[in-house]
């Protein structure tokens, strides 16, 4: 879903389309696809499981194939994307959605200004989230412990180091890299702090 | 040497210091005469300073232990334009003072790779999952500040099971194990 240019109003052929299978929708069901895209937006999940979302949609007896059910929460994740970037409020989102397409039905905004009022302000915005790099799964983890000797500075360093190179999987699948170093001090707290977790784990 | 004259010393070493090792771009060599030697000509307080530094960079680049401090300071008080028995003294108390943070400047200076910032974890609890055997299962969502020289950070934020988590710690002891082995070589 990243990299997508947002534009709200209509001049995009299947948008209206779009907006009218989204209206279409029961509105429970709406709100927990909805639900769902607040949480990969707020960062709190690492996505949205489109597999997942056409199979409750289609127990439900709704009619979309998984295509269309991608481009439904597509759809949803841009405006709401879009709306937390300009920090519109549910007002101001409502109005501008109303002038995308004459398509959208009452009970479908009503949900949206909902879901806005209570869960838009924890959207992590590109401003807030320029560094934010992704949410994923870890697929590798390498390390190596070296020995720092000598530098242009200072000719008798003589620090070990720890580096790791993480391998991670974010919601695409895509798998990307990331290494960084730590002084010895700092492993040690690293590793600290993840025998902390396991414990955490280990209780709940 | 008066007792003024070590305190002076003493300014100044720390005034190199911040200049070199700790990158304060407000302290001139301007203000170090004026503050503390007056009463020194320009060409004296300038070679002052350019001995004291190169005898600071010195000690600082050997990371120099006390007993190769000592012979350091001794062969230069034997010196024709060397220094002083006290100042040798000065010296001393200097780097036994400030020895540590400099080292650490100088190991931040040589970092040019990512480092670790941050690191901060919670445990969730899966209570729905469309799998049955999801549910109840807990989650750590770890985030990672890393970020290198002045550039802003970058977050990596990872969701673990407590299958990765044990897997990740057998490698956290193997690195122990090598961190071990390497103090016992060393």
């Amino acid at each position: 879903m990243a990299g997508c240019e947002v534009r709200l109003a209509g001049g995009w052929a299947g948008f209206d389309n779009a907006v009218e299978r989204i209206s279409k929708l029961p509105q429970d069901l709406f709100a927990e696809v909805c639900q769902q895209i607040m949480l990969h937006l707020q960062c709190k999940t690492p996505g949205v499981n489109a597999l997942e979302v056409a199979e409750r949609l289609q127990t439900a007896g709704v009619e979309l194939d998984l295509e269309a059910t991608k481009e439904l929460i597509h759809v949803i994740s841009l405006f709401f994307r879009s709306a937390a970037q300009s920090n519109m409020s549910a007002e101001e989102l409502i109005v501008k959605l109303t002038d995308s397409s004459s398509k959208w039905s009452k009970q479908v905004l009503q949900v949206i200004r909902h879901v806005w009022n209570e869960q838009g302000k924890q959207i992590v915005t590109p401003e807030d989230a320029k560094h934010m790099l992704t949410v994923g799964q870890l697929v590798d983890l390498q390390w190596k412990l070296g020995m720092a000797v000598s530098s242009d500075s200072c000719r008798s360093l003589n620090y070990p180091y720890v580096t790791m190179m993480l391998k991670v999987a974010d919601s695409s699948g895509e798998i990307i890299s990331r290494s960084f170093e730590m002084t010895i001090p700092q492993f040690q707290n690293f590793s600290k702090q993840f025998r902390e977790v396991a414990a955490v784990l280990d209780m709940v | 040497m008066a007792e003024r004259d070590g305190r002076s010393l003493s300014g100044l070493l720390g005034g190199i210091a911040q200049q070199v090792y700790f990158h304060n771009t407000d302290i001139t060599e301007q203000q170090l005469k004026h503050q503390l030697f007056p009463d020194l000509s320009q060409e004296d307080f300038r070679a002052l300073l350019e001995k004291m530094t190169g005898i600071l960079r010195s000690i600082a680049s050997a990371d120099m232990d006390f007993n190769q401090l000592e012979a350091f300071l001794t062969a230069q008080t034997k010196k024709q334009k060397g220094i002083a028995p006290e100042q040798a003294t000065v010296l001393t108390k200097f780097w036994k003072n400030h020895k540590v943070k400099i080292r650490e400047s100088l190991i931040n200076q040589s970092k040019w790779e990512n480092c670790l910032r941050n690191l901060s974890w919670r445990v969730d609890l899966k209570t729905q999952s469309k799998r049955l055997d999801q549910i109840n299962t807990p989650v750590a969502i770890v985030e990672l500040e890393l970020g290198k020289n002045d550039q802003e950070s970058e977050f990596l934020c990872l969701e673990l099971n407590e299958s990765k988590v044990n897997q990740l710690l057998k490698k956290l002891t193997e690195i122990e194990e090598s961190i071990s082995a390497l103090s016992y070589t060393s």
